[in-house]
Formats: structure tokens, sequence, C-alpha cells
């Protein structure tokens, strides 16, 4: 064995700690510097009043906190977000679920297929907004111009600008974008299933309802339990979506936290404040998914 | 396929409708290539049906009038130039955090990781004033060294994963040549990490040609010119909108990320679901 192997610098060759520098200084650094170092200003400047870009903070302690306690526009924007979520959870763990089971039987097309479902996923997201915005469109979207057609008129709805629809809107486009991720997820999980499994079920003249009930959900659980938080995280940040369809909108009827922070922010120039919001905000999606993960892992253990 | 014993049941049935179901999920893509060699008029009157008049006056426009091509060459470099830094940045780190000894590693390890988790929000309006401070706000270097530190926790812990499949041997023998730890992973370590780059330039590419907020964040909509945030132009006259443009645009803009996924389908579904198994 040579000396030298473990460490210190020997004969004009780098070792040890130089070497370890170099090989992660770059990522430290850019990481550390725009990413760490603005996680923490941002906790810092959530004690200040910052106001506007050129403004001066000055520290004014926990008062932005106190009043985010009785913010009416932050608690309407939690419980819209609340809301979204909940719908994207469910649809993202239970129906991504559904179809690919379904995918998985099939056996002609089923590349073809899969890759129909997945596609709006890889589209940017003002695409599919963009896609979306037109279907919607009252006076000349595809599907009120269909309904028309159809002299189904009473129908005709302006879907993203209705108090009643907007939600609606928001999660169809979060649901059509998201859904091949989510299936495809499901389906690797279900890959690992034996067939074994399988052939016995099929010995046992199980059909396919039992099939499903008795061997395939119990082992996608772990899938369940990360499509669930992954879901949940998708809910949470739901931002970019609404700046680019509703901006908000009917009235602050579609305001999520992430986009209550962007207006904050670039609306308002109430900087200090925003940061105090997603902080919190940050802090409670935390909490949540460390909950969420727990209370899953639990029940696929005991499974 | 899952084992030598499955047997399966034909469902011819199940093929029709979830093929039928399939296209009909992809529907307002296909509208959107129907209506962008269509007419303005046209396109209200008759979305669903084939054109009449077949025109490309509408892809004419957005390179005339609207200029695409600078913004889409804009959005190529930028999509080349955050790849080439994370590809030089991630994997040295990665294997420093793996395979080597360092007093911060499990610090560090921690430190990235946590990355993982933070929402853009957090760093939003501090980082765009680091940028300011620093005298790069709205340029296009703010956004490159964004997209960088920002993809840096996921690359490394891409990275990290594949690590653990090459050898320790290799390391070892190197060694014995006289090799340093720095040149032992460019010369041996990183072209075994092949597979993973592919990857890593696979989803890097897509993210970041289709990335809108983060361009719209840092970079503004009157300074920057990315192609996505050009698009976004369209949206923003609330009154006439010019459907046949907007459709031609999405589908340029589309084209090159439609046919990255046509080329590379089984790729990106095994990258994400190699990452995701974890």
């Amino acid at each position: 064995m040579r000396s030298g192997l473990k460490g210190g610098a020997s004969g004009g060759r780098l070792r040890g700690a130089t070497a370890s520098l170099i090989l992660c200084g770059p990522a430290v650094a850019l990481y550390g510097g725009f990413i760490v170092l603005p996680a923490l200003l941002g906790f810092a400047y959530s004690l200040t009043d910052w106001t506007g870009w050129t403004g001066t903070p000055d520290f004014i302690g926990l008062a932005n906190f106190r009043e985010l306690c009785s913010d009416t526009l932050f608690f309407k924007s939690v419980r819209f977000t609340l809301f979204e979520t909940a719908m994207i959870v469910v649809f993202f763990t239970f129906f991504s679920m559904a179809l690919a089971v379904l995918l998985d039987k099939l056996r002609v097309w089923k590349g073809l297929i899969r890759g129909l479902f997945f596609y709006p996923y890889v589209l940017s997201i003002i695409v599919s907004a963009l896609l979306f915005t037109y279907l919607a469109n009252y006076r000349e979207g595809a599907v009120n111009l269909l309904l028309r057609a159809l002299h189904l008129d009473m129908l005709a709805q302006d879907w993203m600008a209705d108090r009643a629809l907007a939600p609606y809107f928001i999660f169809t486009l979060v649901a059509w974008s998201g859904l091949g991720f989510f299936t495809t997820l499901y389906l690797a999980n279900l890959q690992t299933i034996p067939g074994e499994l399988y052939e016995a079920a099929r010995i046992d003249g199980a059909g396919p309802l039992s099939v499903f009930s008795r061997i395939q959900f119990p082992m996608l659980l772990p899938t369940v339990t990360t499509n669930s938080v992954l879901a949940l995280i998708t809910g949470i940040n739901l931002f970019p979506q609404i700046v680019v369809t509703t901006q908000g909108g009917p009235g602050f009827d579609t305001f999520t936290i992430g986009y209550y922070i962007y207006h904050l922010g670039y609306q308002k120039d109430r900087l200090g404040y925003a940061a105090a919001v997603s902080f919190m905000t940050f802090a409670a999606l935390v909490a949540v998914a460390a909950v969420q993960v727990a209370v899953l892992r639990r029940r696929q253990v005991s499974l | 396929m899952s084992g030598p014993g499955r047997k399966r049941v034909r469902w011819p049935f199940l093929e029709a409708a979830l093929l039928l179901a399939g296209i009909a999920f992809v529907s307002p893509c296909l509208l959107a290539v129907l209506n962008s060699v269509k007419t303005r008029p046209e396109i209200i009157q008759s979305p669903l049906a084939l054109p009449k008049e077949f025109t490309f006056a509408s892809y004419r426009y957005l390179f005339t009038s609207v200029k695409l091509a600078r913004p889409m060459v804009n959005s190529a470099l930028m999509c080349v130039g955050v790849i080439s830094c994370l590809i030089l940045s991630a994997p040295m780190a990665a294997y420093s955090l793996m395979r080597r000894q360092m007093a911060t590693g499990r610090f560090l390890r921690v430190m990235f990781l946590a990355g993982l988790t933070i929402p853009f929000q957090i760093i939003m309006f501090p980082l765009l004033k680091l940028f300011r401070t620093l005298g790069i706000e709205y340029t296009y270097l703010a956004l490159l060294i964004h997209h960088v530190s920002w993809g840096l926790p996921l690359c490394i812990f891409i990275y990290s994963g594949f690590m653990s499949t090459i050898p320790k041997a290799l390391e070892e023998s190197a060694a014995l040549d006289g090799c340093g730890p720095v040149g032992t992973f460019w010369r041996i370590i990183f072209p075994l990490l092949t597979p993973c780059t592919v990857t890593v330039i696979i989803f890097w590419g897509l993210w970041i040609w289709n990335d809108f907020m983060q361009a719209f964040v840092i970079m503004g909509t009157t300074r920057g010119q990315l192609v996505f945030v050009q698009l976004y132009q369209f949206l923003s006259d609330k009154y006439v909108k010019q459907w046949n443009h907007i459709f031609a645009g999405v589908v340029v803009m589309s084209m090159p990320v439609t046919v990255l996924y046509l080329a590379m389908q089984r790729r990106f579904i095994k990258g994400l679901t190699a990452g995701a198994l974890k």
C-alpha cells in the first residue's frame, strides 16, 4: 500500500482536502450563494418592514407574523389553496392509479396509449394554460362553440371567469398536465409485482376486481405515499398556473398562497411581509408533509 | 412485464376504449395544430372542422413580425449553458459527497437534500435583491446562475443514486497508478456516469426550455427574450385574442420538446421511474 492514499499533499498531486474542495467547491458555492443565502435572507427579511426594491428594511420583530394572523386575504388564499390541493391529491392518488391499472392490462398499443397520456406533461405550463384559456373562452372557445353547435346553448359558460367554475378550471388544468406523470409512477410500481401472484390468482379463479384489491392495491402503497406527497406539494405550490390564467380572479377568488406572495411583492411592494408569509407556508408544508408521510408509512408497513 | 408466469386476459375493448380516451386526452394539442393553419375567422366559426383555407400565414407572422427566431435561439443557448454548468459541477460534488471522507460531508449531504423541498417563493424576492446588489439583475447571467443553483440538489441526488453502482475497486486501482482524486474522477468515474448524464441532459433540456415562471420573475418581460415569456405576451391582450397566432406559436415552441419526446419517450419514462422508485 502506498502512503499518501488517504490524504495530505504529496508530490505535487492534489490529494485530501484540496481535492475535495475542488470537487464539491463549485456546486457548494453556487448552491450556498444563490439558494441557501437567499433562503436565510428571506427569513431575516420576514422580521423587517422592507417595502419596495430600494427601500431599507428596518427590524420590526414579529410584527409581520402578528399581522398575518388577522389577514383575511391570506386566509382566503389558504382556503382556496387547500380546496384545490384536496382535489388534486385525491385525483392524482386514485384516478392515476385506476388509469395505471387499466394501462397495465394493455397488450397491443400499450406504448402508444401511455405516450398519449404522458404527453401533456412535457408541455410548458404556458402552453397548457393557453390551450385551456382557448377552450374555456366564452365567446370563441371550442367548448362553448361545440355546445352551441349541439344546440346546448344554456350550458355554455365562462369557464374561467365564473366565480363558481374558476376553481374547477384551475383543477382541470393541473389534472390534465400532471396525469401522465403520476400514472407513470404507478405503472413503474406495477412492473415490480411478481408474475407468480397473478398466476396464483388466476388459478384460484379470481376476477379482475379481486386481483386489484388483493394484489395490486396493497403493493402500490409505496407509490400512494410518494404520489400523495408530490400531489400535496403541487397543490400548495400552485402559482404559475394562476399567473398565466386567472391572475387570481375573478376578484380575489383564485388567489393561492403562492400567488398571494407574488401579489404582495409585485403589486404591493410589501417584501418583508411577503417573506413572512412564505416562511410560514413553508413551515406548515413541511409539517403537513411529515405527518402525511408518517401516517402513510405506518399503513404501508402494517399491510 | 412482471415475471414469466403472468397470463393476461385479452381485452380488445379496453385497447380501443383507451386509445380513444388517449386521443381525446391530447385533443387540445391536436386542436392547436389544426387551428394553426386556419385563418382567425374560420377558427371562430368552425374550430373542429378541417380547414377550408389552408394557410401558413400565422407561422409567417411569427417569424417576421414577432421575430420568434431570436427567442428560440436564446432559449436553446440557455439550455446549453445550464446543462454544461450542471454537468461540470454536480457529478463532482456527488462523487465527493458519496465517496470521499470529508469533515463537512454529512452536513453538506443534508443541506443539499433540504434543497429539494424549498419552494421557489421563499427565495424569490431575496434572490432578486441579491442579483440587484451584484448588478446583474434582469440579465441572462442571473437566470443561468439561478437555473444551475436551483437544479443542483436534484442533479446531485440523481448522480448520487447512480454513483453507488460504480465499484470502489476502480478508484483504488487508479490511486495505485498514481492518479489524484480529481483526475480519478474525470478520467474514470465520469465516463461511467454517462447514462446518468444523458438523463440529466434530457430532463434539464426539457425543463429549461419549457421554463416560464422563473424566466418571468428573474428576467421580466421587457428585457428578456425567451421563448415562453414571449408567448406569454400573446396572452396579455385581453380583449382580442389572435387565436391563429397563439396556436402557431404554441406549435412552434413545443416542436423541439415534442420531437425530443417522440424520440426519447422510453428514456424519459425510465429516468422518471428510476428516480421515483428510490
